[in-house]
């Protein structure tokens, strides 16, 4: 059984006086698998939130129909299973941090120690223990967007919808919502992540459909649609000159051609968390967001405490390359730097003279084959896509 | 065609168009199809309707919304228990205390009912919060009557408040005239406090009828209880100052007329009898052929039937009147006391008089009357000669033995006044009552409270509803005027010309078609028919039969019927649709 399955769903915006206005979602076809980590990407107003809102009867299909575990949206039993993220808090201005998770924890009908436990455990997640009081109509837009990704993680969602999670948060939140997106994905539960910032879905995604007009445009694993088939990067520790001319030489035999050599360069996401966790362990005061702790245990995560958990960050972050998001940059052809994370196996392929990146997945185990669109965009086509809508893209 | 039959055919269709109408609403509200939101489930409802209300109470409580008129309501009883005043007497401000705490209360909560239940779903929807809400597994009915149980919450919690701190105020007030006339005892009369002590206990122990001057049972009790004589007791009340005199009196009223729950009996109304009146003369006029050609045999049977029922209302001069009453068998207990009520009409400007012979004189709007009660022929008759005030209500006690063991009780009234005036009890309009105890003013209090509740609830129910699909403000201004219609409709009826005093001889069709409008506007939106502060006023027992008609009518069928509505809104509606 399908988490999600949309067939021919439309969704027409009329004005007051029933005329059409908006074709928002236009004959979407989407399916989406258990266990799956499914990214929807589109520019602004390409209809991701309203396909969301569809998926969970906030809005009614003009025609087409969409069904969640099986079942028609408005059923009221299958929103146990669903933790939904929107694309801004709607919060109580009046409740405090814990009220809030409490309420949503009784709105799942969970026992009070079930619902304490959690609480607790989500705040300490989300880093708001000392705020945790202060009425929630007093935060900033990042911590409230803190207190809207705990709540929809409140009843251990089996499909976990997040509406442009990473929007008005910092460094810190985003890597926090990831690793809470790889966690829920070992788990096998099913995550649909709406966005337009490729850097979002690209290290997390198993498979991503991108929007535009309410249509879907393009859709695939994520190395089908980010990889430039003709280009390829490696990255090792400081050659010597002479090492590196016998790489060249080496290249020049296999018919490659050189377009750039660069050394990594540290993204500003690791330094900021470098400078975040400096802070933290010399505990400076905040009346902000605190530490991030990991992702709470009944999640699945570790819970493990800041110092750990950070120090481990710093160490990937001092990786530098494997969680990198790569950042489109407008106009410039991409370099070779922004390559999606290059592989060990793509060296010692090269070496053996094999040219062709290998279409891998992600995970073991991970989501069954999905057909590949026939003609494969690449990176330039998505960033033109998201470069060209400004103005709601409903025309 | 007549207009009449016209008239007919358009309400047959308006009733037909209704009733599709409603078939249809029950129909897609129980459909499954796409469109629709949450089902009926009822597990675990209570929990979802609790934290929902939960969070509701809060809002209110934590934004200005609600607080400012649960302050009101907390500060206004203190500040009524302070100032009430009334006529002065201790009757008159305890009774002024009640029906201003308890009335004003209820007019607060009302407003805070209607914008705080305007406000509570339209305000979530604009602000999204009900995502939070919706993509939870919560069915849409348990979400309406979260709201519904949010605010009713908040009113229970503040009528019990008003309840409570009214019955605290009341005793308050007593127990402070009763500490004012003990120590005037000592002042004035001279008495030990002891002594002072013992003639105020007295107080609570009348019994029997209450009367004017030495004869008063007040000053039985209290020889009773301080060992002194009727005539000394006399000689040192006039040494205290003239306002506790009265204030005496007035406080045996309060504890027996005001500080009770009682019921009434309305005199029977001979309906068979002068409806064979009305017929007899029906047959009369029409075989000597009087009959007016321009009415109806029904438009001239109901003037006849005005007409005789007016007579038996009137009480010409030197004409005399026998009501019988069936009450309940009568109580000896020494707090239990009947009473006769009644409000006297006379035409106006019926000048002051003075009798040449005797020089009695009799004042302005007052009636030489003669009032018998009990059976003529026994020993326990009573009769009072007097002149009494009219176009007022009145009350006077009768002792308990007149009362026919059976429970009835002859009332014998005889018009006296040489001014040759008629007197009118009009018996349609509670004109002449027997009352008497059946409960105490604690019970009737609390009952009091729930009958406030019940048009709180009506007004609750209604701005939830309004809130499913119109926007705060509008909302609320909706209920309010629906509100100011339900409190005026007395006034609406009048001006629209449809009560019983203007109706015309021969409402015509245009007539008869505004009257079933308003009368049909007013049983949709009426909230309630308990008049709560005049029945704490009188002393009036609500009764629980009349408390649970009303809960049948008003919370059941129209607090439903709202709730019942919203839901189906809310489970149509397009949560997430903006709607500029
Ligand atoms: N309630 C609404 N009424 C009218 N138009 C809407 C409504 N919600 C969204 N739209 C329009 O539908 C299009 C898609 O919006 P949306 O799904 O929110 O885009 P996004 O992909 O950025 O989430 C936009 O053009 C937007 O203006
Ligand atoms: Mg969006």
């Amino acid at each position: 059984m399908k988490v999600v399955e949309c067939i021919a769903l439309t969704k027409v915006f009329q004005d007051f006086w029933g005329r059409a206005r908006v074709r928002a979602v236009d004959n979407l076809e989407l399916d989406i698998n258990p266990g799956e980590i499914f990214g929807l990407l589109g520019p602004n107003g390409s209809g991701k939130s309203t396909t969301i809102k569809m998926l969970l009867g906030l809005l009614y299909p003009t025609s087409g129909s969409a069904r969640v575990f099986g079942k028609s949206p408005t059923d009221t039993a299958i929103k146990s299973r669903i933790g939904f993220m929107p694309e801004e808090s709607y919060l109580y201005r009046f409740l405090n941090a814990r009220e809030t998770l409490d309420y949503y924890g009784r709105l799942f009908k969970l026992d009070r120690h079930e619902r304490k436990k959690r609480t607790e455990a989500l705040i300490d997640m989300i880093g708001l223990k000392r705020a945790a009081n202060r009425p929630v109509g007093t935060y900033s837009k990042g911590m409230a967007r803190r207190i809207g990704l705990a709540q929809a993680l409140v009843n251990d969602p089996d499909f976990l919808i997040l509406d442009e999670p990473t929007t008005g948060l910092d460094p810190i939140g985003t890597r926090q919502i990831k690793d809470v997106i790889r966690i829920l994905g070992d788990r096998g539960k099913t995550v649909l992540l709406c966005s337009h910032l490729l850097a979002d879905v690209e290290d997390v995604c198993d498979r991503v459909a991108i929007m535009y007009g309410g249509k879907v445009q393009a859709a695939g694993t994520v190395e089908q649609l980010l990889m430039h088939k003709d280009e390829t990067q490696f990255v090792t520790r400081r050659l010597d000159d002479n090492a590196l001319t016998r790489v060249r030489e080496l290249i020049g035999q296999a018919g490659g051609e050189i377009m750039s050599v660069e050394h990594p360069t540290d993204k500003l996401e690791d330094l900021f968390l470098r400078v975040v966790g400096q802070a933290q362990r010399d505990q400076l005061e905040t009346s902000g967001a605190e530490t991030a702790v990991g992702v709470s245990e009944f999640l699945g995560g570790t819970g493990r405490k800041t110092g750990e958990s950070l120090v481990a960050s710093l160490v990937e972050a001092g990786r530098g390359t494997k969680d990198a998001p790569a950042t489109p940059k407008a106009g410039a052809p991409a370099p070779v730097s922004v390559q999606p994370a290059p592989r060990k196996d793509v060296l010692s392929r090269l070496e053996a003279g094999a040219s062709e990146p290998v279409d891998e997945k992600k995970k073991a185990g991970g989501p069954v084959e999905t057909p590949l669109p026939t003609k494969k965009p690449d990176k330039a086509v998505l960033d033109r896509l998201m470069k060209s809508d400004s103005d709601g893209g409903a025309s | 065609m007549s207009l009449e039959d016209f008239a007919l055919i358009l309400i047959g269709l308006g009733a037909l168009i209704g009733l599709v109408a409603v078939v249809y609403a029950i129909r897609k509200a129980f459909s499954r199809g796409a469109g629709e939101l949450g089902g009926w489930e009822v597990a675990g409802a209570r929990q979802i309707i609790t934290a929902i209300a939960r969070t509701t109470l809060t809002e209110g409580l934590r934004t200005k919304i609600a607080s400012g008129f649960v302050i009101m309501v907390v500060a206004s009883v203190p500040i009524f228990w302070l100032t009430a005043d009334g006529d002065g007497t201790i009757k008159g401000r305890v009774q002024m205390f009640m029906t201003y705490s308890v009335g004003f209360s209820s007019f607060i909560l009302s407003l805070l009912s209607v914008l705080f239940s305007c406000r509570s779903l339209s305000n979530e929807i604009a602000g999204r919060q009900i995502f939070g809400i919706v993509s939870k597994p919560v069915p849409r009915w348990q979400i309406v009557m979260g709201k519904f149980f949010g605010v009713m919450t908040l009113n229970v919690v503040m009528v019990a408040y008003v309840g409570v701190t009214t019955f605290a105020g009341t005793r308050g007030l007593v127990s402070q005239f009763k500490s004012r006339v003990q120590s005037e005892f000592v002042t004035y009369a001279g008495y030990s406090p002891e002594q002072a002590a013992n003639a105020v206990a007295a107080l609570d122990d009348v019994r029997g009828v209450g009367k004017e001057g030495m004869e008063s049972p007040i000053l039985e009790a209290m020889s009773k209880a301080t060992g002194f004589t009727i005539q000394q007791l006399a000689e040192s009340l006039l040494k205290m100052p003239e306002a506790t005199r009265a204030d005496l009196r007035r406080f045996d009223e309060l504890r027996r007329q005001v500080l009770v729950a009682r019921t009434a009996i309305q005199p029977p109304i001979p309906e068979e009898e002068i409806a064979r009146r009305v017929e007899a003369r029906f047959n009369q006029m029409k075989a000597d052929g009087e009959l007016p050609i321009t009415q109806s045999e029904r438009e001239i049977r109901d003037q006849l039937n005005k007409q005789f029922f007016g007579q038996f209302c009137t009480v010409v001069y030197q004409d005399s009147r026998m009501w019988v009453f069936e009450g309940p068998p009568p109580q000896k207990g020494k707090d239990y006391i009947m009473s006769v009520r009644f409000k006297m009409h006379i035409p106006q400007g019926l000048n002051d008089f003075s009798d040449p012979e005797t020089g009695a004189k009799l004042e302005e709007d007052t009636l030489l009357s003669l009032w018998g009660i009990g059976d003529p022929k026994t020993a326990n008759y009573y009769e009072y000669l007097g002149a009494v005030p009219a176009r007022t209500t009145k009350e006077f006690e009768f002792p308990m033995d007149a009362v026919d063991p059976n429970g009835t009780i002859k009332l014998r009234f005889a018009n006296l006044d040489p001014r040759r005036v008629d007197v009118v009890f009009d018996l349609a309009k509670d004109a002449l009552e027997v009352l008497y105890r059946v409960g105490s003013f604690e019970m009737n209090l609390f009952e009091a409270c729930l009958a406030v509740l019940i048009p709180l609830a009506c007004l609750t129910a209604f701005g939830v509803c309004a809130s499913t699909f119109l926007s705060f403000p509008v909302g609320a201004l909706l209920v309010l005027c629906l509100f100011m219609i339900t409190s005026s409709m007395g006034f609406i009826f009048e001006s629209m010309a449809i009560t019983e005093d203007y109706m015309p001889e021969d409402p015509g069709v245009e007539v008869q078609i505004r009257k079933a409008v308003i009368e049909s506007i007013d049983w949709a939106l009426s909230i309630g028919d308990i008049a709560v502060t005049d029945q704490l006023m009188e002393g009036r027992a609500i009764g629980w039969d009349r408390l649970w008609s009303n809960a049948w009518r008003f919370l059941l069928l129209k607090t439903g019927a709202a709730l019942f509505i919203a839901v189906l809104v809310l489970r149509r509606r397009e949560l997430a649709a903006v709607i500029v």
